[in-house]
């Protein structure tokens, strides 16, 4: 979390409203797929802007984008991305037990990344006593070259990404995903003046 | 006499949450442990009556201590706050003997109430 440079209490206490958001993320996850989620500690890091591309196309085998913006007040806002491995696209299919000719793989991709993205967001917005409202996720497909571009014609400036390792167990099943979210200074500001405040509470 | 109480939490905060929302005299007698191994010794080695008990932990989780206590064959009334809020976690926790599940960030009315419920107060 070096760029981020929060003390150990800050990095204490947003791993918990992080763990927290994770929890309830899950817990909608397990209804929709109506089965158990295995949940493990998130582990999170902080990735400086010119750096995401190069820790991205390092995971070779991407297979996925979805992208969903959100927005809250005091300058809160981002774009969120749940990246996808290509060995876990076939898992998913499974997992969520579609026939073939219901919905395409693409929709459920959208699907599970929404529930993922915005019961996470919503929590984590309500414990820094925000609110958010969300652009329609956006599948990126070939994401190799598109993902470049999608990045640099964001609606804001963002300085610094925030990226959550989310390994998610299904029963026979597990897949791995990075939730990423890309926010800009005037957000991370806010967010570590209210986990000042939080950590004054106690 | 305040119980004996130990809180197991892998974040300070959280663990701070709990000792916040205990009754000021009972404040004293508080252990704190920051995973499960920890706190299974701790169990193991000193009696302890009441534990608040996470579940989320790296190395042995909160799963993994509510076995141990039960191989142990310890008598510890277990409060378990989790932010895994899956009903089937809640049944799972409560099938290995804890005796209530409270959800994550904890709140002091409630922690009180179980308390009351399980005639800690």
């Amino acid at each position: 979390m070096n760029e981020f440079h929060l003390t150990e209490d800050q990095q204490d206490c947003l791993q918990e409203l992080i763990n927290i958001a994770m929890g309830q993320a899950s817990d909608q996850l397990a209804r929709y797929l109506n089965t158990f989620v295995y949940l493990k500690v998130p582990s999170i890091e902080s990735v400086a802007a010119e750096d995401l591309m190069k820790t991205l196309s390092q995971q070779k085998n991407t297979m996925a984008v979805v992208s969903q913006g959100f927005f809250g007040f005091e300058g809160i806002r981002g774009e969120a991305l749940l990246v996808y491995q290509e060995e876990d696209s076939g898992r998913i299919a499974d997992l969520l037990g579609y026939e073939p000719d219901e919905l395409s793989q693409d929709e459920q991709l959208i699907d599970i990344s929404s529930i993922l993205t915005t019961t996470f967001l919503n929590v984590f917005a309500q414990q820094i006593n925000n609110q958010l409202s969300y652009n329609a996720p956006k599948l990126l497909p070939n994401v190799q070259e598109i993902l470049s571009e999608h990045l640099q014609q964001m609606p804001f400036t963002w300085d610094l990404a925030l990226k959550v390792n989310i390994n998610y167990q299904v029963t026979d099943y597990s897949f791995n995903c990075n939730m990423i979210l890309l926010i800009p200074e005037t957000a991370i500001t806010n967010i570590k003046h209210v986990l000042d405040r939080i950590l004054e509470e106690y | 006499m305040s119980p004996s109480v130990l809180i197991c939490d892998d974040s300070n905060m959280a663990r701070k949450q709990v000792l916040r929302s205990l009754p000021e005299e009972w404040k004293d007698s508080v252990q704190i442990a920051c995973n499960g191994a920890e706190a299974l010794t701790i169990l193991r080695d000193n009696s302890i009556e009441i534990l608040f008990l996470d579940l989320t932990m790296p190395g042995i989780d909160g799963i993994g201590v509510l076995q141990g206590i039960q191989k142990l064959n310890l008598n510890c009334s277990v409060f378990v706050i989790s932010a895994d809020i899956q009903p089937e976690m809640q049944s799972k926790v409560k099938a290995l003997g804890a005796k209530e599940f409270m959800r994550k960030p904890v709140q002091t009315d409630a922690l009180l109430n179980n308390l009351q419920q399980h005639g800690f107060l």
